[in-house]
């Protein structure tokens, strides 16, 4: 390397500023302001951002849904209950309105879940998307509607002390010649219902008096074929008006029972079938359930008729909800003032002289697509009313099927709709308790803080009687005073809010009260009020506002709260109270209680996510730190 | 020291007889109701009211135009006994104010706190509490016997393992546990694992249960009161010793040659541990109170039941005297937690000594 020679003359200096007055300088770099760096600052912040959005976005719903939504949230409306959550068309198989339901008694007459209470069996029928019937029926010992076949139990009772049991059939008339025949199934198993098997006998029981024997007092539970005719004519009679008795003999130490599986009364060539009818059975448990002294198959029994081993088939479906309210009604009736009304709307046309064929549907208003018979005063040839068939909804006053987000409850409310009107309740309530906080909060801080002194031992003194009350007694003790309104609730969630914000204002006071900056602007002669709003409040408000917005999620989990110990909200939608009603459901229809819940979740996670950010973003120590 | 100890536990009694004494007159202020039950009943629980001061008694002729006077004097009777050889007794509502003095006196000298009144008609308030407060304690002991160390173990390693995926993943659910209400916990708890899985009881066996269902019906409940205590612990430690952690005397420690581990055990825990200890003392004296929710939901016939079911019975007496439980309760857990960071904090300590 080779060293390199550098010369400086004076004229290759020269004077930068010589000519231009050093003055100060105005600073090129922007200026920012506590809100604005704390913005940027919390802008950094991924999650609090995402919560900030997805409560902008249930905030955004609370406001609008509830003003928007057609649904009725306000008159009970029982046959639109519990509809299942619908989002996407039926048929996809998930969240298109269709309800699962397990292990229910199917109707083997209907082919349908028995169910059929609450809803037609058409309608049933029309709404359901599949169905699996057990292939093993289920035995019970229970005489169900919709059980059928096994054995009549006939048993002693407690309340035929001693004596015995009689199970009497109606009365037919027999003759020697008729051929009348008596069969009878008996079976022999024991233990049944916890009971012995008892003795008894089967006799004819005449009206005049006679008693014919078809199997005398005896333990034996062999099937009986008894000749009644060739009895009558060994008797010497020709003809005979008698009821068949069952005779069962009672026991001092235990129940006692017979089992009968059916009775069969022939006769030759179906002579006197009908009373034969009255008599016969061959299913158990019908046998048991007619209860009717007129009906076919009445039993008089003195002691406990029950069944044996009925057959019950369950069957696991797959219902449509919304076609089972509001699907094909299969006949509706109509009176004549219903059907002019739609004519002079325009909704259809319809002459009553032709008859169901002149029926013209015009627009979708029309609740009925035909008509299918009209029925006319005989007298006067007016028009009394038509049936018609068309679709339930219309004449419930939809214009096209409804569909419910979030399904109905009990009592066939919008659940998606009644929860965001009960969290605009909430959220209202949040943010007016929050601001009266925030306040009232601020300025006794404020002045039990940079006062000091007595004025703060006292003050002090006062919250600390105040707060140790806790905020359940207060609220408790409130609405049992002014009742459970809005505006009680309002004033006790601030007479236990607003000592935090007063005990968060007056630490920062302290904190801030003794720097230099509030010292030389005392010296410049500044007045307290001066000091505190301009000096010591900027500095502190980070803090006092993170704490005041946390006030929101906590007063709303405070009034739901509240609705779980049965205090609730009452004359205004409220979420709590919707929540802890439909607790209840919570085994049989758990979306009811499941979605709520997650909006709840959701809220109060963003809320707090959204409240440390908003803390991190204001705390002075981070100030500048990246 | 001792001085500053009887001082707190001074004003703590103050505050405590000042906010019973409010709660009393308030709840003593809300509008009579009759109790339930036949006369026998009514005469029994109005003569208890008489001996304790709180109604007065007058014999009188029934519709004897003094009555007039008397019910001019202390307003509408609350209750006439039947008429027996022409008199009955008419029973009047004496002053709250009055009611409060004999309060007083009543719980200073006999320890009598009154009576129910149509709850559990006629039975002593203590009794009835002594009844229930045992279910709720034992239900807070095993959740704070497990919430406690679980929470601490949580927050300890993922302040240990800081801003590792393990951090991220504890902080997360934390976050998240602690934002859902409670209530919204029991829901999902119930629908999980009693009504869809159906291994748990799906509300508190009965007394006449078998162990086996007695033990399992302890685990919701248990899980629930645990779950939030768990993630306050987890947060707290972890804020606590991550700042612990970065202090120079542990820098200190680690440079005059201790391992990570004896500085973390020695230094970093005992001081991360100041803050805390006092927390956890507050949590053994809340054992006494209960869960209203999670009572309520559950079904658990403890004290927090006690207050909605005296709340839904009108039964005020008990009421006020389950709400001065909680009070206590609440007062007391704070005078310890204030009186523990004394003697546990040796800057507190030796400062009060000066």
């Amino acid at each position: 390397m080779m060293d390199k020679e550098i010369r400086f003359k004076p004229d290759s200096f020269e004077l930068v500023q010589s000519n231009i007055r050093i003055t100060d300088k105005k600073l090129e770099t922007k200026p920012t302001t506590f809100f604005k760096d704390a913005f940027r600052r919390f802008c950094k912040n991924k999650s609090s951002i995402v919560a900030a959005f997805i409560l902008a976005i249930l905030i955004l719903l609370t406001i609008f849904v509830p003003v928007l939504s057609p649904s009725n949230i306000t008159n009970v409306n029982v046959t639109e209950r519990m509809l299942a959550p619908k989002l996407f068309e039926s048929g996809t198989g998930f969240w298109d309105g269709t309800r699962k339901m397990e292990r229910v008694v199917y109707d083997t007459v209907n082919e349908v879940p028995a169910v059929s209470d609450r809803y037609s069996v058409a309608a049933l029928k029309n709404a359901l998307v599949k169905i699996k019937v057990d292939e093993e029926p289920t035995p019970v010992d229970m005489a169900n509607q919709y059980g059928v076949g096994g054995l009549v139990v006939m048993a002693t009772d407690a309340a035929v002390d001693g004596k015995d049991v009689y199970m009497t059939s109606k009365a037919v008339s027999f003759t020697s010649q008729g051929g009348y025949r008596l069969k009878i199934d008996m079976d022999d198993e024991e233990g049944v219902q916890g009971s012995l098997l008892g003795e008894y006998r089967v006799f004819l029981k005449g009206s005049d008096g006679t008693e014919i024997v078809v199997r005398d007092f005896s333990t034996d539970y062999s099937d009986i074929d008894f000749d009644i005719s060739k009895a009558l004519a060994d008797a010497g009679k020709t003809s005979l008006n008698a009821q068949i008795v069952f005779d069962l003999k009672s026991s001092a130490d235990a129940f006692r029972y017979i089992l009968i599986g059916n009775v069969e009364l022939t006769a030759e060539s179906g002579k006197n079938g009908e009373q034969l009818d009255n008599v016969s059975f061959d299913d158990a448990t019908k046998m048991v359930l007619v209860a009717n002294k007129d009906s076919e198959a009445y039993w008089a029994c003195s002691g406990r008729k029950g069944v044996h081993n009925s057959l019950i088939y369950y069957c696991d479906y797959t219902i449509d909800t919304y076609e089972l309210v509001y699907g094909n009604a299969d006949m509706v009736t109509y009176s004549a003032t219903d059907i002019k009304r739609w004519i002079d709307a325009g909704w259809c046309e319809y002459d009553e002289k032709i008859g169901p064929e002149s029926f013209v549907r015009l627009t979708d208003d029309c609740p009925i697509d035909e008509v299918v018979e009209q029925s006319v005063n005989s007298r006067t040839k007016k028009l009394n009313s038509v049936t018609g068939r068309g679709y339930n909804y219309r004449t419930m006053g939809y214009k096209t099927m409804p569909k419910f987000l979030l399904g109905t409850d009990a009592s066939g409310f919008d659940l998606f709709k009644r929860s965001f009107a009960g969290l605009r309740t909430s959220l209202i309530l949040g943010l007016c308790t929050a601001a009266f906080c925030f306040a009232f909060g601020l300025v006794w801080g404020a002045v039990s803080g940079y006062f000091g002194g007595n004025v703060d031992l006292f003050m002090e003194r006062f919250c600390e009687i105040l707060g140790g009350v806790p905020w359940i007694v207060v609220m408790t003790l409130a609405i049992l005073h002014l009742g459970n309104n809005f505006f009680t609730f309002f004033l006790a969630l601030c007479m236990t809010g607003w000592m935090a914000t007063a005990h968060r204002t007056r630490t920062q006071f302290y904190r801030f009260k003794g720097r230099e900056y509030v010292l030389a602007s005392r010296t410049l002669g500044s007045s307290d009020l001066r000091l505190i709003f301009k000096h010591i409040l900027p500095n502190s408000m980070g803090t006092i506002i993170t704490g005041s917005v946390l006030m929101i999620p906590s007063t709303i989990y405070s009034e739901a709260t509240l609705a779980y110990l049965n205090l609730g909200l009452q004359g205004v939608q409220s979420f709590g109270v919707m929540m802890s009603n439909n607790q209840q459901y919570l085994g049989l229809y758990p979306y009811l209680v499941i979605f709520p819940a997650v909006i709840m979740a959701l809220m109060m996670v963003s809320f707090n996510l959204f409240g440390n950010g908003l803390r991190d973003a204001f705390n002075p120590s981070l100030k500048g730190s990246e | 020291m001792g001085k500053y100890v009887l001082k707190r536990i001074l004003l703590a009694f103050f505050t405590t007889v000042i906010i019973l004494s409010l709660t009393f007159i308030l709840v003593k202020l809300l509008p009579f109701d009759r109790p339930i039950g036949g006369d026998q009943q009514q005469i029994a629980y109005f003569d208890k009211q008489y001996n304790l001061g709180y109604v007065y008694r007058f014999k009188l002729v029934k519709d004897a135009p003094v009555v007039e006077e008397y019910n001019a004097k202390y307003g509408e009777y609350l209750y006439r006994s039947p008429v027996e050889r022409g008199s009955c007794f008419y029973y009047y509502k004496v002053p709250v104010m009055e009611q409060y003095v004999s309060w007083v006196k009543n719980v200073v000298t006999k320890w009598d706190w009154g009576y129910s009144k149509s709850f559990q008609p006629n039975v002593a308030a203590s009794v009835i509490i002594m009844n229930r407060i045992w279910y709720s304690m034992r239900l807070n002991i095993i959740s704070v016997i497990f919430s406690v160390p679980l929470g601490l173990l949580l927050g300890i390693w993922a302040a240990l393992k800081k801003n590792t995926l393990t951090d991220h993943t504890i902080s997360t659910m934390v976050m998240i546990f602690i934002s859902v209400p409670s209530f919204v916990l029991i829901c999902f708890v119930l629908r999980i694992f009693a009504y869809d899985l159906g291994w748990l009881p799906s509300t508190w066996p009965a007394d006449t249960a078998t162990t086996w269902t007695k033990i399992k019906g302890y685990i919701i409940p248990v899980f629930c009161l645990s779950f939030s205590s768990v993630c306050y612990y987890c947060r707290y430690t972890r804020a606590e010793l991550c700042e612990v952690m970065e202090s120079d005397y542990l820098l200190l420690a680690r440079t005059k040659g201790l391992t990570r581990r004896q500085a973390i055990v020695r230094h970093a825990l005992k001081n991360a541990m100041v803050p805390i200890f006092p927390s956890i003392l507050g949590e053994f004296i809340g054992i006494l109170g209960g869960s209203m929710i999670l009572e309520n939901l559950y079904g658990i016939p403890g004290i927090g039941k006690l207050f909605i079911l005296s709340l839904n019975y009108k039964d005020y007496d008990i009421l006020f005297v389950d709400m001065a439980i909680f009070t206590t309760i609440s007062l007391l857990a704070g005078v310890v937690v204030d009186l523990s960071y004394g003697f546990i904090d040796p800057r507190i300590r030796m400062g009060a000594k000066k």
